[in-house]
């Protein structure tokens, strides 16, 4: 994944075959996360916490919902990949660039949460039972992804 | 940079519909614990009546005072460069101050990153979370 271009609206990546491939099936895996996974305090006993703990569910998982439809749409746009002589040209708006960090970090992160919350030094493919080695992948992939964008975007 | 403005977190508050006056239709959400109702639109069925007392109740000191802390959690999963990409744009902070932040999350185990009233820390941790990152808020004992 190489950026070629960028300007105020949107950057241009170049990606092989292999790699829009990956990246489609990796989005598509969206969400990954457990829906109300993520605590919004550690006083859990105090009763204001579990109101605001109640409304934070709802509004994520609204907000996973709502991404995993606009994912379907963006996905589908028929400029998103441009087929070129060496693969692919793939457009990333820059307003869609905040949504898809959220939506690729999610997906590395559902994936490490299924690996069982190890320390990533500690995921050796090698040592992994083959039946995760996909998961190990996907985690892999979308942080290759993600870091692939903030450089381009930052770049 | 420019912080995320949109709240949809908590429900809208400001209009109080006492319940007799509502058709059971036309009320989709009633905080049984609060005695309040809320709408997402301002429904033409009855003029709403504003209940001040009840406002102030749910708007108390508590919620306004800056004595919430949002702390962000280390985790073995979290890209350094996109904390600090986070950090950033949550907070509109100088990439100098987001790093810092960031490897205090990653040498000490968790940062400060705010000292808020109870609805901002909320508001924070929200974004925060949409970014998957592991972070809550705390009082400030």
């Amino acid at each position: 994944m190489k950026r070629i271009s960028a300007d105020d609206k949107a950057v241009v990546f170049q990606l092989s075959a292999r790699e829009r491939e990956a990246f489609v099936r990796i989005l598509q895996t969206y969400p990954v996360v457990p829906p109300a996974h993520q605590p919004v305090s550690k006083e859990l006993n105090n009763p204001r916490v579990a109101e605001y703990q109640r409304l934070l569910d709802d509004a994520l998982a609204e907000q996973r919902a709502a991404n995993q439809r606009h994912l379907h749409a963006w996905l589908a746009a028929p400029e998103r990949f441009q087929k070129i002589k060496a693969g692919y040209r793939f457009t990333l708006e820059r307003v869609d660039s905040e949504w898809l960090l959220q939506v690729l970090n999610d997906i590395r992160v559902g994936h490490w949460l299924r690996l069982g919350s190890l320390e990533v030094g500690e995921l050796k493919p090698q040592d992994l039972d083959p039946k995760l080695l996909p998961i190990w992948l996907a985690m892999e992939m979308s942080g290759y992804f993600q870091m692939s964008i903030l450089e381009a975007l930052e770049g | 940079m420019a912080r995320i403005a949109s709240r949809p977190l908590r429900p809208l508050r400001e209009i109080i519909f006492p319940a007799p006056l509502i058709p059971a239709a036309t009320a989709p959400f009633l905080d049984k614990r609060r005695g309040e109702i809320y709408f997402h639109t301002v429904a033409n069925v009855a003029e709403p009546l504003v209940a001040p007392d009840q406002e102030k109740e749910t708007r108390t000191k508590d919620e306004l005072e800056p004595g919430y802390l949002v702390v962000c959690w280390n985790d073995p999963v979290n890209l350094m460069q996109y904390v600090t990409h986070v950090f950033q744009k949550v907070f509109g902070w100088e990439r100098q101050k987001a790093e810092r932040h960031m490897m205090q999350v990653h040498e000490q185990g968790k940062s400060v990153l705010a000292r808020e009233s109870l609805e901002k820390a909320e508001f924070y941790v929200h974004q925060l979370q949409k970014y998957t990152l592991h972070a809550t808020m705390e009082r400030d004992a």
